[in-house]
């Protein structure tokens, strides 16, 4: 016996400090892909010059006070820098958002665009592009409009999923599915409607994702959101944690979550929105990231949420890049590339059926 | 720690599953719950851990009012250990056990050494402390029921309900369970579906029979002939072994 519990003590402490250890690897890893990402682009600027920008804006050191402006600064500084910045918020917030909803619906095939949440958001902000339906939100209210649709979604999924009997994991993505359908029929409509071709390639953009259209102004709302959100469903890994064990089991734990499960589907319902905002429709990030985590590190929320988010983040960040350089002088919408890899991926979760589709014990 | 329900009911649609229960077990007292499938063993026990709020009547733990407490103060003071748990995701035998310290917690209060120690010595009590890094999932039936049971007694409550806890385990497994919660010495509240085991651990029994008490007493003085062919229309006798026991014989 005696045995048995130094093993097991030590295997304790050796999980903890594997943790520690992929948390500052990723966190590394991501400050490298920034640094990395700022030097792929269409314009052929030295990696020299880079920095240079890179050391003026952000470290504001004198000595590079010459590269303050001028067309390579504003190619660096205004074009690459944000839009690496965008892909850092928008990889972190889907890949938190799925966690999320795996949680709240207690199944790992959730995602914000198999339950139709990104639809919804796309809906939204369609209606605020072509129609300048929400205009009275001010300066952002398209992306005030993403947030709108994507939370009425959220909860029409939801409500659809539990009528007559309790959600399961077939009906919540038939569900999400079902709403998919009829906010990209609506979507659709819109654009035959309005039939304004600028709107329509703008709207287009948006349903095949795509980070091309990033600048500060954008980056400079939806970076401190998405972290915002990112650190608060942190804090609340073990809710997150009491949401899998169901609500019965829950409330003998100390803890009543049916409070908790509409806030969780508010603020998710915010970082989906501004996700969809800043980059339109990209699927099966939050499915495929968290995914692997788990394989990796366990169910436990307190790892799942920064490690998921560290990868999402870092994994967007270079499928902007591939999306930017794999076609010569054009870009290839980054929802596309990211479906490629996404949609196989979450084919091998359905058929690999132990995962926990449906109610059979694995 | 003792535990009043007064006067039960609840109804589901049109059907009253409980009319009116009222159960009382006193402090270290081990109270059993028997009666046939669906006499509203669950449903009662349901409303007592909170998980059903009943239309009328009351529940009180040390004389207070549980809809007056927090869940937070209800789980320090009232662990279960029920029938059914199946998880979609992994955890490992530790963390589901650590879980149980969660209502000791601060929203964004840690899990310190103290919490790790409590879980190693829950589950050294019910023998897991060797599975304490597999997966949840690849235990078998009774290996999982016995780390719910380390859950339980990782909220360390004064007060445990059990939930027919020991359906599908084998004998053996059901008479460890059962030890181990007498051996704790706090008042718990067990629906029982094996006479003889209730006979062999409660201190005294409840009868319920289609959501009323039509009886309670000693093991002894509840488990005669006459009562079990009222409630489960079944011929027994019944014997005391040396010990002074009463032991259930079907015929």
């Amino acid at each position: 016996m005696k045995k048995g519990e130094v093993s097991n003590q030590k295997t304790g402490v050796w999980q903890a400090s594997l943790f520690v250890l992929a948390l500052i690897l990723l966190a590394a890893g991501l400050v490298f892909s920034v640094m990395a990402a700022i030097t792929f682009g269409n314009a052929d600027i030295s990696l020299k010059d880079v920095y240079s920008v890179v050391g003026c804006e952000v470290l504001k050191m004198k000595r590079f006070s010459g590269f303050s402006e001028g067309s390579v600064h504003d190619v660096v500084w205004l074009i690459r820098f944000p839009r690496v910045v965008l892909a850092l918020a928008v990889g972190m917030g889907l890949s938190v958002c799925g966690v999320v909803m795996q949680a709240i619906v207690k199944n790992p095939l959730a995602d914000p665009y198999i339950l139709g949440v990104s639809s919804g958001a796309s809906l939204g902000a369609t209606l605020a592009i072509l129609l300048r339906i929400g205009s009275i939100f001010g300066g952002n209210f398209v992306g005030v409009m993403a947030f709108v649709g994507a939370m009425i979604t959220s909860f029409m999924v939801m409500a659809i999923a539990n009528m007559g009997g309790r959600a399961n994991a077939g009906k919540l993505i038939l569900a999400g599915t079902a709403v998919s359908s009829v906010c990209s029929a609506f979507s659709s409509f819109i654009i035959f409607m309005v039939n304004d071709n600028n709107a329509t390639a703008e709207v287009m953009r948006w349903t095949m994702g795509s980070l091309s259209g990033a600048d500060w102004s954008r980056a400079a709302v939806i970076f401190p959101v998405v972290l915002a959100s990112t650190l608060i469903f942190w804090t609340q890994y073990r809710s997150l944690n009491l949401m899998l064990l169901g609500d019965e089991v829950s409330i003998t734990l100390g803890t009543n979550l049916h409070k908790s499960r509409t806030a969780y589907l508010i603020l998710s319902s915010v970082i989906v929105g501004a996700a969809v905002y800043a980059a339109g429709m990209i699927g099966f990030v939050g499915l495929v990231i968290p995914h692997v985590i788990r394989i990796l590190f366990g169910t436990d929320h307190k790892r799942l949420i920064p490690l998921s988010a560290l990868l999402g983040s870092i994994f967007l960040i270079w499928a902007d890049v591939a999306s930017r350089i794999i076609l010569k002088n054009a870009e290839m919408p980054i929802g596309i590339l990211v479906s490629l890899i996404g949609a196989p991926c979450f084919i091998y979760l359905l058929v690999k059926r132990s995962y926990g589709f449906g109610g059979g014990r694995s | 720690m003792n535990i009043l329900s007064e006067d039960i009911r609840l109804s589901y649609d049109s059907a009253e599953i409980l009319k009116g229960a009222s159960v009382r077990a006193a402090d270290r007292e081990f109270v059993g719950l028997i009666g046939p499938n669906g006499s509203g063993k669950s449903t009662l026990l349901k409303c007592i851990y909170r998980v059903l709020r009943p239309d009328v009547g009351c529940v009180y733990l040390d004389g207070e009012p549980l809809s007056g407490l927090s869940y937070k103060e209800s789980a320090r003071r009232m662990a279960v250990v029920a029938q059914h748990n199946y998880y979609n995701f992994d955890f490992s035998v530790r963390e589901v056990v650590l879980m149980g310290r969660s209502p000791h917690k601060r929203a964004m209060e840690r899990d310190n050494a103290r919490d790790y120690a409590i879980v190693e010595e829950a589950l050294k009590k019910v023998g897991m402390l060797a599975f304490a890094d597999r997966n949840f999932s690849t235990l078998s039936g009774g290996e999982q029921q016995r780390v719910i049971l380390a859950r339980a007694l990782a909220q360390q409550t004064p007060c445990l309900i059990l939930d027919e806890p020991t359906n599908h385990l084998d004998i053996t497994h059901q008479l460890q369970l059962l030890r181990i919660v007498k051996a704790l010495d706090i008042t718990v509240i067990a629906a029982i579906h094996d006479l003889n085991m209730a006979a062999m651990f409660c201190d005294r029994i409840y009868v319920l029979q289609e959501g009323q008490i039509v009886g309670q007493g000693a093991p002894g003085e509840v488990l005669t002939r006459e009562m079990i062919q009222k409630i489960y229309h079944v011929n027994s006798e019944t014997v005391k072994d040396s010990r002074g026991r009463t032991h259930i014989l079907f015929i």
